[in-house]
């Protein structure tokens, strides 16, 4: 899940990181962005049960929180994966 | 003998200043008797025939006053200056001129980054300049030393000689009609010039022992004093035009040799005074004169006026400014955002540099828009005129780019005058008018008066429907001798440019044929004379009465051309006065019982072979522009400043679609709904594309973020994809407020949403030298993309290309494309091919 303050650029651009680098390390992941173009590629309640690991890449509130009840969540900042998207993976590996 | 009373309080808020005191003493001035204005809360009384006397007694508003009347004529002037207290008195608060409209005071976030030294102001006349200080000090108000006071009498004779003097050469200034910007500083220097309280002050002196100059000198200091300890801005204002008089006052004494009252410019100059008089200003080298600073006084002095009507700029209102500068340093005057900046740097030259750029860029588009003749999309062409009360308005009319003066109103020369005007004096008007009118015609409507309107010699008849009653046309059949010598008049000037003639308020075609019986006199009287006119000068009526709109085809075989008067078309039709609390109401011009009676009207022109034009308010908003091009009409006229928004609006018309939504309009049931489809209503030709050419800056010599981003702006505006800036820039630093958009490797991708931008855009800039970003990894930023979305309906389309660019940004090979492009174009094609953007939508 990805989510900046005006939705325009970095929830995409987190978004994109986050594809490259887990492509780049071989693991499986569904990107859900929380934009200016509203909720994209939205992560089923199927997708959140089988997933070893729960992304929140955001600045701000998340929609539909409720989804992911019971899982364990790791939450880092929109600009952290930007940056250091390596060190945030290795964040949910932990 | 009785002194007579009247107690009022001041009914006018900015108290009794320059023009209401003028008006008083004048009326006061006709009446031999004494008339003193006793100033309650003070205590102080003065001359009431002495417009300065008044002015210092400083009234204010809400003050009580007692007017004091005695003499051989004071009844008389007691009931004459109780009915002016009463009735004209209220009615001289005009509106002080306010300040321009709310100028951007703040300093220019570049120019607060780099730390350029600046103060203050208040910025008085608009745009900025650059150049060297040049101090100016005040008028020299010494007396002349030399000759010794030969006898009193002779001093008070040159005292008298003085004052003739100078009110001759204010008088001869006058009648060689300047502008109405010194017009007005000569009228107010002939007030002062002439008063009573002044010229008795200055002969007390003299008889008293003083000579005739330092008599002048006192008195000017002392009134001047007396003004400049006024509560109110504006009357402080008014003593530099006593120094000035008084100036003139001491030269004329000196044997008329002229003092040197200004310094002389050699080169761009800021000029910095304590104060100026107007004199001063126009006596400053105008080629050299970049921009004025005041120390004192506000944005209503004569100065500060004469400054915006030649165009230098003026920053008043900092104090002590001389003690900061050093004559012969360089500084920059802004009065656009209040600033003052002091031996300016790179930065801050860049910084103008670009504003003046865009200030030229303004201009041109300005001028290209204007001049051009309004033609639709699919080529249909209609003629966007004018509406004048003068012939002084024709210039500036054609200036905003008038195609022609659809409508010059005739009331003005008949109305608030004790006899009606002459045929001469009527022919020099519309002359004038079609000769700066350049072969342009100008439609001139004769007399449109009614009851209702200020025209005692005519003898109007009192009415209880004046609208319903004697106007127009029908008042000239009354006075067939007043509207001859209009029409000789009209016909006159027809010889000297195309001037075609227009009859207001004709309900049958009776009337017609009378008004062309008496043209055809009138034509014949001249031609025996030989007078020349235009022989085939063109002969129309303002459709405005109901039976006439609804009869055009009987009507086209008696007229050459129709325009259409919407105002009071739609009150007669709507039976409801726009003025009319209860029913105004119901005048609406969109409603489609309205449209069809105007398309009827424009079709049976068409169909009769006849113009026809319109001149009501509804050709002023360009809103309405669709539905009248819809119609087919030939021509539409407006308020000047109204006319470059709709010529631009008629280029961004399809006349076809246009026709298309005249149907619709006309098939609505409420003028709401012919307003929600007008709303909906968009031009093709108004949704560019995300990129653009002009959007792409290469080799940018900015060397802050703050300069980068105003350069980035700036582009915008040039590329016409944002009409405030100002408002632009400031949402991109909220953003930048939350985290830095500099997202590493030299990139930073500043964005917002906000309505200031009119098209959703993606603007480039690239930078000769990295600047700091304060991004995240701490590497200065070498390229800049700002994406602008529009805050109302944005397009998803453009959401998705934008979200899309945000993803490429990721990967460096992209980067590096975007870094290594060679030129504005190989930018361009490399975003379009990236994002998936056809070429040619690339504006």
């Amino acid at each position: 899940m990805t989510a900046c303050p005006t939705g325009i650029a970095h929830t995409y651009m987190a978004a994109e990181q986050l594809e490259k680098t887990a492509r780049a390390l071989a693991h499986e992941i569904k990107v859900e962005t929380q934009g200016s173009m509203g909720i994209e590629n939205e992560l089923s309640a199927r997708d959140i049960r089988e997933a070893d690991a729960v992304l929140f890449a955001v600045d701000i509130e998340v929609e539909n929180r409720e989804r992911f009840d019971g899982k364990r969540i790791v939450r880092v900042s929109v600009q952290e994966v930007i940056r250091n998207p390596g060190a945030v993976f290795a964040r949910l590996q932990a | 003998m009785d002194v007579l009373e009247h107690a009022f309080a001041c009914p006018l808020s900015h108290g009794l200043h320059a023009r209401p005191a003028g008006r008083l003493a004048a009326e006061a001035a006709r009446y031999a008797a004494e008339v003193t204005l006793l100033h309650e809360p003070t205590g102080a009384v003065a001359n009431a025939k002495s417009a300065l006397a008044l002015i210092g007694l400083d009234v204010g508003g809400g003050d009580r006053c007692r007017m004091r009347i005695a003499g051989a004529d004071a009844a008389s002037a007691h009931a004459a200056l109780g009915r002016f207290l009463a009735e004209v008195l209220p009615g001289c608060d005009e509106p002080l001129t306010a300040p321009p409209a709310g100028p951007d005071l703040a300093l220019p976030r570049s120019l607060r980054a780099a730390g350029v030294r600046w103060r203050a102001g208040t910025g008085a006349a608009p745009g900025f300049g650059q150049g060297v200080v040049v101090f100016l000090d005040r008028l020299p108000l010494a007396p002349p030393t030399g000759a010794a006071c030969v006898s009193r009498e002779q001093e008070e004779e040159m005292v008298r000689r003085a004052l003739a003097g100078v009110r001759t050469a204010l008088e001869a200034g006058l009648v060689a009609r300047p502008s109405p910007v010194e017009a007005a500083i000569l009228e107010a220097h002939l007030a002062i010039a002439t008063d009573v309280a002044l010229a008795e002050a200055i002969v007390e002196h003299v008889r008293a022992g003083v000579p005739a100059g330092p008599a002048v000198a006192r008195a000017t200091a002392s009134f001047a004093g007396r003004l400049l300890a006024a509560r109110s801005l504006y009357v402080r204002e008014r003593a530099v035009d006593i120094e000035d008089i008084g100036l003139q006052l001491l030269e004329a004494i000196d044997g008329g040799r002229p003092r040197a009252i200004a310094p002389v410019l050699a080169r761009p100059s800021i000029v910095v005074a304590e104060t100026m008089a107007p004199r001063q200003f126009l006596a400053l080298d105008r080629g050299h004169l970049r921009g004025l600073v005041l120390e004192r006084g506000g944005t209503t002095s004569h100065v500060v006026i004469l400054a915006r009507s030649f165009g230098v700029p003026a920053l008043t209102g900092l104090a002590a400014a001389r003690a900061d500068l050093r004559a012969g340093s360089e500084a920059i005057v802004d009065a656009d955002r209040g600033i003052l900046v002091l031996e300016p740097d790179a930065v801050a030259r860049r910084h103008y540099e670009r504003r003046r750029r865009a200030h030229r860029r303004g201009q041109e588009r300005m001028a290209r828009r204007v001049q051009a003749p309004a033609v639709t999309l699919d080529g249909r062409r209609l003629e966007v005129a004018a509406n004048v009360a003068t012939a002084e308005e024709v210039e500036p009319a054609l200036a905003l780019g008038a195609e022609g003066i659809g409508l010059f109103r005739t009331e003005m020369l008949f109305m608030d005058r004790e006899a009606p005007p002459s045929e001469q004096e009527q022919f020099e008007i519309y002359a004038r008018a079609a000769r700066v009118a350049a072969g342009r015609p100008v439609v001139i409507r004769t007399m449109d008066i009614g009851g209702d309107k200020p025209v005692p010699y005519l003898g109007l008849p009192r009415e209880a429907n004046p609208f319903l009653g004697c106007r127009g046309v029908r008042l000239s059949l009354r006075h067939p001798e007043v509207f001859d010598s209009q029409l000789r008049a009209i016909l006159r000037a027809s010889a000297i440019g195309r001037v075609w003639l227009m009859v207001p308020m004709v309900s049958t075609v009776e009337e017609v044929r009378w008004v062309r019986a008496r043209l055809a006199a009138a034509r014949a009287g001249l031609e025996t004379a030989g007078v020349a006119c235009d022989p085939a000068m063109p002969v129309g009526i303002m459709v405005e009465v109901p039976s006439a709109a609804l009869d055009i085809a009987r009507f086209a075989a008696e007229v050459d051309f129709f325009s259409i008067g919407t105002n009071d078309l739609a009150q007669y039709v709507f039976a409801a006065d726009r003025e009319n609390r209860e029913a105004g109401g119901l005048h609406d011009v969109r409603h489609p019982v309205f449209l069809r009676l105007l398309a009827g009207i424009a079709g049976a022109a068409r169909r009769h072979g006849r113009w026809v034009g319109l001149c009501g308010e509804m050709a002023g908003a360009p809103a309405n522009l669709p539905l009248l091009i819809g119609m087919g009409l030939d021509e539409i006229s407006a308020a000047a400043p109204e006319l470059p928004a709709l010529k631009a609006a008629v280029a961004r018309c399809s006349a076809a679609d246009c026709r298309g939504l005249l149907e619709r309009a006309l098939a609505c049931r409420t003028a709401g709904e012919v307003g929600d489809l007008l709303a909906a209503f968009r031009g093709r030709g108004d949704a560019p594309g995300l990129l653009q050419r002009e959007l792409v800056t290469l080799g940018s010599d900015s060397a802050s973020r703050e300069e980068a981003i105003e350069e980035i702006v700036e582009a915008m505006a040039a590329a016409g994809r944002t009409q405030r800036p100002r408002d632009l820039e400031e949402a991109v630093w909220a953003r930048e407020a939350v985290y830095s958009t500099g997202l590493g490797h030299g990139f930073a991708i500043p964005h917002c949403k906000c309505d200031a931008v009119t098209a959703s855009s993606v603007a480039v800039l690239r930078l000769e030298r990295p600047v700091d970003w304060g991004a995240t990894d701490g590497q200065p930023v070498r390229c800049v993309i700002l994406l602008a979305i529009r805050a109302s309906d944005p397009d998803d389309a453009h959401l998705k290309v934008l979200a899309q660019l945000a993803r490429r940004l990721v990967h460096e090979e992209f980067r590096e494309r975007l870094l290594a492009a060679a030129d504005e174009e190989a930018v361009l094609r490399c975003l379009a091919e990236e994002l998936g953007i056809p070429a040619d939508r690339t504006a």
